[in-house]
Formats: C-alpha cells, sequence, structure tokens
C-alpha cells in the first residue's frame, strides 16, 4: 500500500513541477515566444489531429497509440512551450468529452510535447533518424513521467492492452514500479518514434511558405545527404543512454 | 453550425443553476477526497451519498445511469478483474486458477482502486452533463483565465466532430478506391498514410485562414471584455464553495496526520 501513496506523492510533484516550469517560463518570457495568433489557431486542430489520428489507428487496429502527433508538431514548429501547453490541453480535454481515463496522463502530455519541442530545437528534427532520435527521447520521458501516474492512480494495472505485461512481470515476482516502468520502456518506443516520423512526413508535406508563418520554422529545414559519422555517434550514444536507463532499473528492481 | 461535442443535457435545477466555477470545485473535491482519504470505505460512501444523489438533484439521473453503464461500469469491472487476479499482495487465497490467486486482500484492493476510478469518472460525468462549455469558459474568463485558453476549448470542441466525419468520409472514399484497411498489418500500416494525409493536410490548411479572420476580430487586444450575458455566482456558490475547500484540507490534513 504504502508505495501508493509515495506514488501519488510523487504525481503531486509532476504537478508542482509543471507549475514552476511554466511560472518560470512566463517570467523569463520564454513562453510568450513561442505564441502568435498562428499558434492559438494551430492548437486545437493540433488537439482534434491527436483525438482523430488516434481512432484511425484503433479503427486499422494497429499496435501503436499515436495520440500525439498534434502535440509533436506544435512542439516543433512553435516552440517547447507551446507543444507542452497543446499536450497538456489535449488530455484535459479528451478526458472531459471523449474518455474520463484520459485525464490523469496529462504531465505525460506535457513532458512529450516539451521534450519534442526542446529536440527541435537543437536540431534534431532535420532529417529522418534524427527524427527517431528525437522519438526515442520522448519515449523515455513518456515512461518515465506515466510510472508514477499508472501506479499512483491505478495501482500499476491500468485498463490498457499493455497492462498484461505488467501482470505477467509481477506475476514473476517482480516488484510494482520496476514492472510497470519496464512495460513503459517496452511499449513507448516504438510508438512514439513512430508518431516523430509521421509527424516529420507531415511537415515535409508542408509548403515553406505556409511553414514561415510559425514561431519555429528554421526546426524543420531538412539536410540533404547523409553524414555517417553523425549517425555512428547517435547510435552509441542511444545505447549509452538505454544502458544506463537498464542499469537503473535493475538497481530498482534489486532493492 | 455544427453540434458541439457535449454531454450538457439542459434541464431546470438546482445543479443547473448553481456557478460552474461551484460544479468544477465540487468535482475536484470529491476525487481529491476520495484518492487522498485513507479510510477503505470513502470512495464506496461517496458514491452513494454524494454522486448518486447528486444525479438526482441535477435530474440527470437517467442519461447519468446510462454513461455509467454503457462507458463507466465496463472500463471500471475490467480493472477491478484485472487488479483482483495480477495483484501479489496478502496471503489468505481465497481460490486458485492455473497460477492466478485471488487474495483476500487483493480483492479488497481492487475493488477500492475501482471504485476510485468510478468515483472520479462519475463526478466527472456529472458535472459535465449539468454544465455548459462556454458557459464554464465566459465564467472563468471572467474571472481572469486568459481569453486565449477560452478560445483554444471551445474551438477544439467544434473542430473534434468536424474532423471526425472527414475521417469517415476519407476512409468510405479510399474503401471505395480498394484500400485495404483489414487485412495484414503490414498492408494496414500502409494504408495510414493516404488515410492521414488528406485529413491532416486539409485541416491545417484551414488553421491560416482563420488566424486571419481572429486577427481581424481583436483576438489579441488585452483589453477587457464585455460578455453578453451574466453568469449568476450568488452567496451561496461562495459558502459552498469554501466549505468543500475545507473539507479537501482536512482530509489531507487527517491523511498526513494519521501516517
Amino acid at each position: 500500500m504504502s508505495i501508493i501513496t509515495q506514488n501519488l506523492v510523487y504525481f503531486g510533484i509532476a504537478i508542482l513541477i509543471i507549475i514552476i516550469l511554466l511560472i518560470w517560463a512566463y517570467t523569463t518570457k520564454r513562453l510568450q515566444q513561442d505564441f502568435n495568433t498562428l499558434t492559438w489557431t494551430l492548437i486545437p486542430v493540433a488537439i482534434a489531429i491527436n483525438v482523430v489520428i488516434g481512432q484511425i489507428v484503433v479503427t486499422l487496429k494497429l499496435p501503436v497509440y499515436l495520440d500525439s502527433i498534434g502535440t509533436v508538431f506544435v512542439g516543433v514548429l512553435c516552440g517547447p512551450w507551446a507543444g507542452a501547453i497543446t499536450g497538456m490541453l489535449a488530455n484535459i480535454i479528451w478526458g472531459s468529452i471523449i474518455d474520463p481515463n484520459a485525464f490523469p496522463w496529462f504531465p505525460v502530455a506535457f513532458f512529450i510535447g516539451l521534450v519534442a519541442g526542446f529536440c527541435a530545437k537543437g536540431g534534431l528534427f532535420k532529417s529522418w533518424w534524427k527524427v527517431m532520435i528525437t522519438g526515442f527521447l520522448v519515449a523515455l520521458t513518456a515512461a518515465a513521467v506515466s510510472t508514477p501516474i499508472a501506479v499512483g492512480v491505478y495501482g500499476g494495472i491500468t485498463a490498457s492492452g499493455s497492462s498484461f505485461i505488467t501482470a505477467y512481470l509481477l506475476q514473476t515476482g517482480q516488484n510494482l514500479l520496476p514492472a510497470v516502468l519496464i512495460t513503459n520502456n517496452l511499449v513507448e518506443p516504438f510508438d512514439k518514434i513512430s508518431t516523430a516520423l509521421l509527424a516529420f512526413a507531415i511537415m515535409q508535406g508542408l509548403s515553406t511558405r505556409f511553414l514561415a508563418r510559425f514561431p519555429r520554422p528554421q526546426n524543420v529545414e531538412v539536410q540533404k545527404g547523409v553524414n555517417w559519422v553523425q549517425i555512428a555517434i547517435a547510435v552509441v550514444i542511444v545505447i549509452a543512454v538505454l544502458a544506463f536507463y537498464i542499469l537503473v532499473v535493475v538497481k530498482l528492481t534489486s532493492q | 453550425m455544427h453540434e458541439r461535442l457535449s454531454f450538457y443535457i439542459k434541464r431546470n435545477s438546482f445543479l443547473h443553476q448553481l456557478n460552474p466555477l461551484t460544479k468544477l470545485t465540487l468535482t475536484m473535491s470529491l476525487v481529491l477526497i476520495s484518492f487522498v482519504n485513507s479510510w477503505y470505505w470513502t470512495p464506496h460512501l461517496l458514491l452513494l451519498i454524494m454522486v448518486i444523489p447528486l444525479s438526482y438533484i441535477g435530474r440527470v439521473n437517467e442519461p447519468f445511469f446510462r454513461t455509467f453503464l454503457r462507458l463507466i461500469l465496463p472500463a471500471a469491472s475490467f480493472l477491478f478483474l484485472m487488479q483482483a487476479f495480477f495483484q501479489p499482495i496478502g496471503d489468505s487465497v481465497i481460490f486458485k486458477i492455473w497460477f492466478l490467486d485471488i487474495t483476500r486482500e487483493s480483492l479488497m484492493f481492487a475493488f477500492r482502486n475501482a471504485m476510485r476510478i468510478v468515483v472520479m469518472v462519475c463526478s466527472f460525468t456529472l458535472f459535465l452533463l449539468t454544465t455548459h462549455p462556454s458557459e464554464l469558459m465566459s465564467d472563468l474568463t471572467r474571472r481572469g483565465l486568459p481569453g486565449q485558453f477560452a478560445y483554444v476549448i471551445i474551438s477544439t470542441l467544434q473542430i473534434i466532430p468536424q474532423m471526425q466525419s472527414k475521417a469517415q468520409s476519407i476512409i468510405a472514399a479510399q474503401r471505395s478506391r480498394g484500400l485495404d484497411t483489414e487485412s495484414s498489418l503490414l498492408r494496414r500500416i500502409g494504408s495510414l498514410v493516404p488515410l492521414v494525409g488528406p485529413l491532416v493536410f486539409g485541416s491545417l490548411v484551414e488553421v491560416e485562414e482563420r488566424a486571419i479572420a481572429i486577427e481581424a476580430r481583436g483576438f489579441t487586444s488585452t483589453h477587457i471584455k464585455t460578455s453578453l450575458h451574466e453568469i449568476p455566482d450568488s452567496n451561496l456558490d461562495r459558502v459552498i464553495r469554501w466549505i468543500l475547500i475545507f473539507l479537501v484540507i482536512a482530509s489531507l490534513a487527517l491523511r498526513i496526520w494519521l501516517s
């Protein structure tokens, strides 16, 4: 029981961090930079894209969610804070009209938009393999943030299909927290990398004139040609991050 | 004008006449109390003595129970079964199927957890049934919520149904052209692009026009805007809100005190 209380406290801390981040961004004018009228009109469309593509994916019975394409899109084109706010509002609206179970996950959506925005700002949205790295980093963040929510609000087992993996891990004698963390790390990268790639494909199909009206069109200027040295370095870094992450999970498990 | 996507049902009741913020506070405090309070039966009692009677007071009991049976109950029972089977806590095994064992503790645990989710979802449903979204937004804007947020929420509620119907017609059109949406996994992944492409590009083109249209109507102006219809906020509303906030703080304090 106590681990659940602990995770509810983490949930509270996550909300507190979000509020502090927003206030910080507001006072340092970082938040305002991301917003012009076009951003405000893009956000509702992005939320609708999230919802509707999520439903198309369900119709096609694909084993992913793809319900944050719009969030990533806004994060990349308008900036991290706009992406974060889009994600948060998307979950609040989704929770209040379609499925109230979506409501507790709004911190996850917040960080998905934020991380996608920062990756794009660092130039990680300019060619397909960089986009895959963005997707991977977004997935790690999403897994880390959604774990305390899954444990705190739902007691570890949610109503989604991936909970069968968690349940299996629990039956093999795993502790609750590592079991949920491992499940999320198995499911998220696949989903988030395809999300990022789809968002990238959409941006490639839009005209430069249209993209230039958003606050950060320089984020998606395509680099021609493939630099193999960069790819090699990126692969090494990804493997290092993965190894570090697995190490942390193992450490948590052995407690 | 397209119909808005909302649960709202127009009735004349005490609950409908309350200020939207009061109802929001009520919903939030029901959720918080059921999650924070450590007494085992709190969520169950809240459902029985608060949520269900409130649905009768708001005269929305019939649609409320319909949503409950159709949406909430299946999800909650699934959650209950998953948790009862898979939570590896407790020793007093009640019965065993294959490698799964149901213990008394896991059953109790699953029941409370499912009940908390039910209380959360039910109180939100009740809130949405009795509050019109634009009423809530204009009340919150009056209290200082930036107009942009109100715009985002209200226009999302309009855009989602439009885009859903657009998606349906795109799916139908592509199917009639022979697009494969039902066979192997690879084929279905391949058919994602011809479905998503037209939908997304079509709706993104509208964004620019809409931006110009609202810009021309003083969207970014910082002057205080006047509202066409007033939303009542009585003394009773204020009293209810303070009582609810007090109850939430009390149960939080009780939780910290006892642990």
